[in-house]
């Protein structure tokens, strides 16, 4: 649709920052990506976690979980699609490594309040970006 | 571009709306209704996450902190080696 938009690949920790705090910046990305302003995507183990952080430590039940998590406006990749990217990640942490990758094979940023991720980008700097594009 | 039929009277809505909302066409304000739509389904994830977040009697940190095991655990079941 339009070629131009900023592409960033985001962590489960910045979906549940959103989610915890509807005025937070992270809540901002959310609601930027629903403006269609950029575009979110992650993987489907990211998905997967959130699947199981909702299911397990929240007791969400199946229904609420398909339905809410197919609401966020993010783009779920398959393992198939940035498997062969996992050698060439640079962060250590083997968890880490598929966001890293799939943010390899979009060549975009990643979103996360993780520090293990050397190249993340800075939300402060990003908002700040797409208010000046406005 | 695609054309949808839809009921007159819903129609006579619409143009009202725009004129109201100032929106410069249909197409613009029916783009509108869905971003709003989107932010509320948003806002109720958001309501209901925290209201299970109290009943689970968890700190918001804890979660997360719940959340790095079970990435360690999926990294493990589907990425082996």
């Amino acid at each position: 649709m339009n070629g131009s938009l900023i592409k960033l690949v985001i962590d489960t920790n910045i979906i549940f920052m959103s989610l915890y705090d509807s005025s937070s910046k992270a809540a901002k990305i959310i609601e930027l990506a629903e403006k269609n302003k950029l575009q979110l995507f992650s993987t489907d183990s990211v998905k997967e976690e959130l699947i199981r952080v909702l299911k397990r430590e929240l007791n969400f039940n199946d229904k609420q979980i398909e339905v809410n998590i197919n609401k966020l406006p993010i783009t779920w990749v398959e393992k198939e699609v940035y498997q062969e990217f996992l050698d060439k990640t640079k962060v250590k942490h083997k968890p880490d490594k598929p966001v890293e990758a799939l943010a390899l094979v979009l060549n975009c940023g990643i979103l996360s309040a993780d520090n293990d991720f050397k190249d993340r980008l800075n939300v402060d700097e990003l908002l700040d970006r797409l208010e000046d594009d406005k | 571009m695609k054309t949808i039929a839809i009921p007159e009277d819903l129609h006579k809505e619409l143009m009202q709306l725009r004129i109201q909302k100032g929106n410069k066409n249909t197409a613009e304000l029916i783009k509108e209704i869905v971003v709003e739509y989107r932010r509320k389904k948003f806002l109720e994830f958001s309501d209901l996450f925290k209201q299970k977040l109290r009943e689970s009697g968890k700190s918001f940190d804890e979660l997360l902190k719940a959340s790095k095991k079970i990435k360690e655990e999926i990294a493990d079941e589907w990425f082996p080696n």
